[in-house]
């Protein structure tokens, strides 16, 4: 499966429409005092309304590439164009006003409140009070965090998860095409950072900025990524979207990066809602007696029959084609979710299949487990 | 984002319960928080009120009379306090800007130099100093004023520069990243945020002069030393113990005042 190959792997964006927003070309950065070049010979593109992951190990450049984006390191060489424009030699504070940055813990400012913390880079772009202060308000909503309550309080009275939200509003203040995320959620604990994560994909939907995100946790990269930049001592070894580089590593760094349980986390890139599902039939509880039973059961040969109640959620199987419906237990996953989650949802309640239900709790299909197996089939219309 | 929402919530209500708590007892918050600067000003209050009892109940000739006539005390006082002021913010205006300049990264290979040199002043002895620069150059308050600063800089040097130190380097980062050029960097992040330790440095330059500038009398730039000097040469008790008590007075009440002042900044800076 991975073929071992020297060059870097840099496949073609499959949005072709798509016009690249930020492009490195031959970028080098060597430290002084080091004669190892710590990102070399790096060409890289990201089409615009893209979030690109940027992961490898430690030391691998990728922060390095990040800060060379808005400049905060100067590269070697190399050159950097940000939507056509060549930046690699223009003002510097001036650049990274025109650029969104995201910190670990979000990097605010203590001595600031929310909202100053929110207008720091509006109020350098000579924007007005009243306008600086709408903004704040605005973004704090967009963020989930109630103005009224935040605007005046300081980053200490705030969680992590709270501060790492103005964060991203802060850097989304002066509405910049384009943002870089320097290990965002690392020092977020894993359920806040599940939450944060989900949002940020739901702003990342309204606002739709071309994001360049470092991290070093491939979970986080496979769930976050248009693409995924994986980087190995300052060379890119390979740059696609998420399922290229799960089930195609372009090599034996990228295989033994992404390493084992790659197939597994697959799971989570497969949406219920893309899937073509059982068809389920239901029968509301208490309206059929044993007679009804029987019949339901004969005529609906090979499609499932769940029981639900008056609000017509699913609450047990009364027929299975394959089985004995009375002793297989009922379980539940909304169609919102991955078949990571339905997977989970079928080892939690021991069952070898799962009803996949909608925002209302009715049944929409079921899943079986030999699917997994069997191959998934994408509904018709899905890529 | 249901979650977020539930959060909002929760946030709703605990600024509700914070504007009731404002609205109850902000003087009692302030008590349950400072009530401890209360006992400085009263052992102060305390030791005064003894000591004019006492000297009230003896029987002054006409010499302890004329040195303690408030006009000389005061005189004597006010020269005193002028003195540790003007060094002070002599101290402030010097050591401040230079400890900035040193934490710069232009200039950090001369932060040990400097910082040397500032110790080797602090470890002279104040009184040695004044003497031989009254010799060196001219006895009165200029010299002693020049003394005074030169002693109490290194504690002002060296909070600016380890108060710079301690600014988290993320937010330095944070700033450049937003695009703030390193001046506004400096000014806008460091600088507020080091203030907190600058000021305890000043606050210790600051009894640092008052207590030294006893000593200022001896090369004639007057100060409570003064008094010291004339119960001495008078042999008169009764002016040692009101001189004493004073210059202790005035140590302790601007030590009380630097502290809360000191407590004002922390508070506002977050």
């Amino acid at each position: 499966m991975s073929e071992t190959t020297d060059q870097p792997v840099v496949e073609t964006p499959h949005g072709a429409g798509k016009p690249d927003m930020i492009v490195l070309e031959g970028v080098e950065k060597i430290y002084p005092g080091s004669t190892q070049p710590a990102v070399s010979e790096l060409d890289l593109a990201i089409p615009q309304g893209e979030i690109v992951m940027l992961i490898g190990p430690s030391g691998c450049g990728k922060t390095t590439t990040l800060k060379m984006i808005n400049r905060l390191i100067e590269p070697t060489s190399g050159r950097i164009l940000l939507d056509g424009k060549d930046v690699t030699h223009v003002n510097g504070d001036q650049l990274r006003r025109e650029i969104g940055y995201v910190i670990q813990q979000g990097g605010l400012f203590p001595h600031f409140s929310i909202a100053d913390n929110i207008g720091v880079v509006p109020k350098m772009l000579g924007w007005d009070k009243q306008r600086i202060r709408e903004r704040a308000d605005e973004l704090l909503h967009l963020v989930g965090l109630e103005p009224s309550t935040f605007r005046d309080r300081y980053p200490r009275q705030l969680s992590g998860g709270q501060q790492q939200r103005v964060g991203v509003a802060r850097a989304l203040a002066a509405d910049p095409p384009v943002m870089l995320m320097d290990e965002p959620f690392g020092a977020i604990d894993p359920i806040t950072r599940e939450r944060l994560q989900e949002e940020f994909l739901d702003i990342q939907r309204t606002v739709g900025k071309t994001i360049a995100f470092v991290t070093h946790d491939l979970q986080e990269a496979v769930k976050l990524g248009d693409k995924i930049a994986v980087f190995a001592t300052g060379r890119l070894e390979q740059y696609a979207d998420p399922d290229t580089v799960l089930t195609r590593p372009a090599n034996d760094f990228v295989s033994d990066f992404v390493g084992g349980g790659a197939a597994v986390r697959r799971l989570s890139l497969v949406e219920l809602a893309h899937l073509e599902l059982h068809p389920v039939e239901t029968d509301e509880a208490g309206t059929s007696g044993a007679t009804g039973q029987g019949t339901a059961a004969g005529s609906r040969n090979g499609v499932a029959v769940a029981e639900v109640d008056g609000s017509g959620r699913p609450v047990s199987w009364r027929h299975l084609p394959d089985r004995d419906a009375a002793g297989t237990p009922l379980v539940t996953v909304p169609i919102s979710g991955s078949v990571y989650d339905a997977v989970d949802v079928m080892l939690d309640g021991c069952a070898s299949l799962v009803a996949v239900v909608d925002e209302e709790g009715r049944a929409q299909g079921v899943l079986h487990w030999n699917d997994l197996v069997g191959g998934l089939r994408t509904r018709q219309g899905h890529a | 984002m249901s979650t977020a929402t539930s959060e909002t919530v929760d946030a709703q209500a605990d600024a509700a319960v914070e504007a009731e708590e404002k609205k109850q007892g902000t003087v009692a918050r302030l008590w349950s928080q400072h009530y401890d600067l209360v006992i400085l000003p009263a052992i102060i209050v305390v030791g005064l009120a003894l000591l004019f009892l006492y000297i009230s109940t003896q029987q002054l000739d006409s010499i302890e009379q004329r040195v303690l006539e408030p006009a000389n005390v005061l005189g004597l006082l006010r020269q005193h306090l002028v003195l540790a002021a003007v060094s002070t913010i002599l101290v402030l205006v010097i050591a401040v800007p230079v400890g900035i300049m040193l934490s710069r990264r232009w200039a950090r290979r001369l932060q040990g130099p400097v910082l040397a040199v500032g110790g080797f002043a602090q470890a002279l002895p104040p009184f040695g100093v004044l003497l031989l620069m009254a010799f060196a150059f001219s006895f009165g308050p200029t010299t002693a004023v020049v003394g005074l600063t030169l002693a109490a800089l290194l504690p002002v040097l060296r909070n600016t520069v380890i108060g710079l130190q301690q600014v988290d380097q993320s937010l330095i980062e944070a700033a450049r990243g937003m695009g703030m050029s390193a001046r506004q960097t400096l000014f806008r992040v460091e600088v507020p945020l080091a203030v907190p330790v600058i000021v305890a440095g000043l606050r210790v330059a600051l009894v640092l002069n008052v207590g030294t500038a006893t000593l200022a009398s001896y090369i004639g730039a007057g100060g409570l030393g003064e008094l010291v000097q004339q119960a001495l040469r008078l042999n008169r008790i009764n002016v040692l113990l009101v001189a004493g008590g004073i210059i202790a007075a005035v140590a302790l009440l601007i030590d009380w005042l630097a502290g809360v002042a000191e407590r004002v900044v922390v508070s506002r800076s977050g």
